[in-house]
């Protein structure tokens, strides 16, 4: 028998399959969505140790006896929430550095208002990182700690090390973006043509929403689309739907970006890539990578297409320290932190990599005598 | 003639009769006002009424009619009279024909300048006669119409009105703008669903059709997602993007400053008021924080 060309007959057959198991799996889902749902995010227990206006320092205490000797600081960006790295249990990059035994501290940036329209970088970093890390310090009677930023916070971090580098013992940036000058990613392409000044000028502090807009439209067939239509196929799994709809309280959980940070952001970054020509200027500052001379780690995702690998591989490559790695994971920018696959490559590696520094003891140069926190 | 003559010697003496009767009538009202006569009050309240500001008025109302009626009734001031009335259609004519010609003329002058739209568009192709649509429009709008709104204001609210034209300018340019931004955002569906058909029409003729659903849904998302990457990339799409920001950004502005003029009136303070004084709050604390920092590190030697 000839096989027809169009196999109307094994389509119609597939289709009744299809709304058979679409039916099944819809009254199944009626019960999924109406029964209690576990979506809480962010739900390890921290204390909040320090508070400067809006920003917070949280602190989550290991659950070891094992103690790193230095503190680890983890900065977010100014966009979303921290809440990321600690979805939920199993994947929780909190939790793997409490099992660990880091002493964990977090910024929590909180929620911008019209009052912080004119807060610049150097008030994020001169101003809140530092008071963050000064307590820390104090706190510890520690010389340095370990800073880690992530994204725009990474890049904070990166300014904050150059600028400080006597209180900062080791620096882990994950896909942080410090060249800008690549159109490996739309975001790139598209920053380099707005009129910043006329946005901030008219909207004083760019607004989450509309920032949220452009993310989606960075890809609208698969985050608008593609992603509904796997949860509709995957409705009636009751796992399936608590963890898709923690990810949904994240990704659309977005605070406002002060306009004067993001105006300076998207000019000096974006449009000008000062940063890793070493020409960047903040509180008075020029931000020197070379003097970058702590152990670094830099982490980015070789498919992320919001911090794409050409945004974050120099880094390595301009700054002064002899002990700089680059890790390149087979994931894209939030997989980095969710995916299960690189739940067992990401933090372990961050925990192996920082413990093998911490029992590294240093003679503290003069600088850094001088930044000794008094006892 | 003598018809005519009749006719008019009738008109004159039924003005005349006219005229006479109502300065009788008006006389008389005033006598038997109140305060003409001691009929109502007696003499005394009468004396107080007549020297009331309204009376005086009226008195000298009716004494200037009278006269005037007076005058009116010699038949040369009837004459006249008629003459003029009889002028009038002839007059309104003549103010009218004016009016008429300019409202035909502003009618005329707006249909042609609609008109250009159709022109502007048969310039395009037809086959992309959707997408210009907007631009044509925006083109049209900017050269033709837009001039209306930008006609200097006048008078003492002369500022509040060119704000408010000027609003309604940016607000349309806005609309165009983001009109032209969503059809952009619309043009890879589009394409998709085309080259979904020509793909399918391709494996049908080669009797690979695939026989899951499903994978007619992959295969149309992955055309999609290519054809938005396509488009997101595209200098076209970059500059359109920025243009709908920067028309939305106007639009805003524009639009606050009508808010702040209204808010003016009212006891609240305005956006601009706030971050005056968010300004000012800023300031303050970061030349605090400078001093604690300076104090704190100047301690050690004080205490030295």
């Amino acid at each position: 028998m000839v096989k027809p060309k169009i196999p109307v007959d094994l389509l119609l057959a597939s289709l009744a399959e299809d709304a058979e198991k679409a039916q099944f799996r819809a009254q199944k889902a009626s019960d999924v969505l109406l029964e209690p749902l576990d979506t809480q995010i962010a739900a390890t227990p921290y204390e909040v140790v320090y508070q400067e206006d809006r920003v917070k320092l949280k602190h989550y205490r290991p659950v070891t006896e094992t103690r790193f000797n230095a503190p680890l600081l983890v900065v977010y960006a100014l966009i979303n929430r921290e809440t990321m790295l600690d979805l939920q249990p199993g994947r929780s990059v909190v939790q793997t550095f409490q099992r660990a035994g880091i002493d964990l501290y977090m910024v929590d940036w909180g929620y911008p208002t019209r009052k912080d329209k004119f807060l610049t970088i150097d008030d994020h970093v001169n101003g809140y990182i530092d008071g963050c890390v000064d307590f820390i310090r104090q706190r510890h009677n520690e010389a340095k700690i370990n800073l880690m930023g992530i994204c725009m916070g990474g890049t904070f971090c990166v300014i904050y090390s150059a600028l400080h580098p006597e209180k900062i013992k080791n620096l882990v940036t994950t896909v942080t973006p410090t060249n800008f000058d690549t159109d490996q990613g739309l975001l790139h392409i598209w920053m380099k043509n707005l009129h910043v000044d006329r946005m901030v000028d008219t909207l004083g502090n760019m607004p989450g929403d509309m920032m949220n807009f452009g993310f989606l439209l960075l890809n609208p067939a698969r985050l608008m689309i593609d992603k509904y239509v796997g949860f509709v196929e995957n409705m009636d799994n009751k796992s399936f739907v608590e963890n898709f709809v923690r990810m949904e309280k994240w990704i659309f959980d977005s605070p406002d970006v002060p306009g004067e940070t993001f105006r300076q952001f998207a000019k000096d970054m974006y449009q000008k890539n000062l940063l890793i020509k070493n020409e960047l200027v903040i509180g008075g500052k020029r931000v020197d990578l070379k003097n970058l001379t702590m152990p670094l780690l830099n982490i980015y995702g070789k498919f992320d297409h919001l911090v794409p690998p050409g945004a974050c591989d120099r880094l390595t490559k301009v700054v002064g320290s002899t002990d700089a790695e680059d890790l390149c994971l087979e994931t894209g920018h939030i997989g980095i932190y969710v995916s299960g696959k690189c739940q067992k490559e990401f933090a372990p590696k961050i925990v192996r990599w920082l413990k093998k520094r911490d029992a590294e003891e240093e003679v503290p140069s003069a600088r850094e005598q001088a930044a000794m926190p008094a006892a | 003639m003598d018809d005519k003559q009749h006719v008019r010697s009738n008109h004159e003496s039924l003005l005349e009769a006219w005229l006479k009767a109502s300065a009788d009538f008006w006389g008389t009202a005033v006598r038997v006002m109140p305060g003409q006569s001691g009929a109502f009050g007696g003499k005394e309240a009468a004396d107080k009424a007549s020297k009331g500001r309204v009376q005086e008025s009226l008195d000298s109302t009716v004494r200037t009619w009278k006269a005037f009626a007076t005058v009116m009734t010699e038949p040369s001031a009837v004459e006249g009279m008629i003459k003029g009335i009889g002028a009038v259609p002839e007059v309104l004519a003549k103010i009218l024909q004016p009016a008429w010609q300019g409202f035909f003329h502003l009618q005329e002058d707006f249909l042609e300048r609609a008109s250009r739209i159709g022109k502007s568009t048969a310039a395009y192709n037809f086959e992309n006669l959707d997408q210009e649509a907007f631009k044509a429009w925006l083109e049209v709008y900017e050269k033709e119409f837009k001039k209306f709104l930008q006609v200097p204001q006048l008078g003492l609210l002369r500022v509040y009105q060119e704000r408010l034209t000027e609003a309604t300018d940016k607000f349309n340019v806005f609309q165009a703008t983001m009109a032209e931004f969503v059809s952009l955002l619309y043009l890879p569906m589009e394409r998709s669903y085309k080259v979904m058909q020509e793909k399918l029409g391709a494996l049908a003729s080669e009797g690979k059709l695939p026989e899951n659903s499903k994978e007619y849904y992959r295969m149309w998302i992955k055309v999609l997602e290519g054809h938005y990457m396509t488009l997101f990339k595209s200098p076209e799409y970059v500059q359109e993007m920025a243009k709908t920001i920067d028309a939305m950004g106007e639009f805003n502005e524009a639009r606050q400053r009508i808010l702040e003029d209204i808010l003016q009136f009212l006891p609240v303070p305005t956006q601009k008021d706030m971050d005056d004084l968010y300004k000012e709050l800023y300031i303050m604390k970061k030349r605090i924080k400078d001093l604690e920092k300076k104090q704190t590190s100047a301690e050690p030697l004080d205490e030295g």
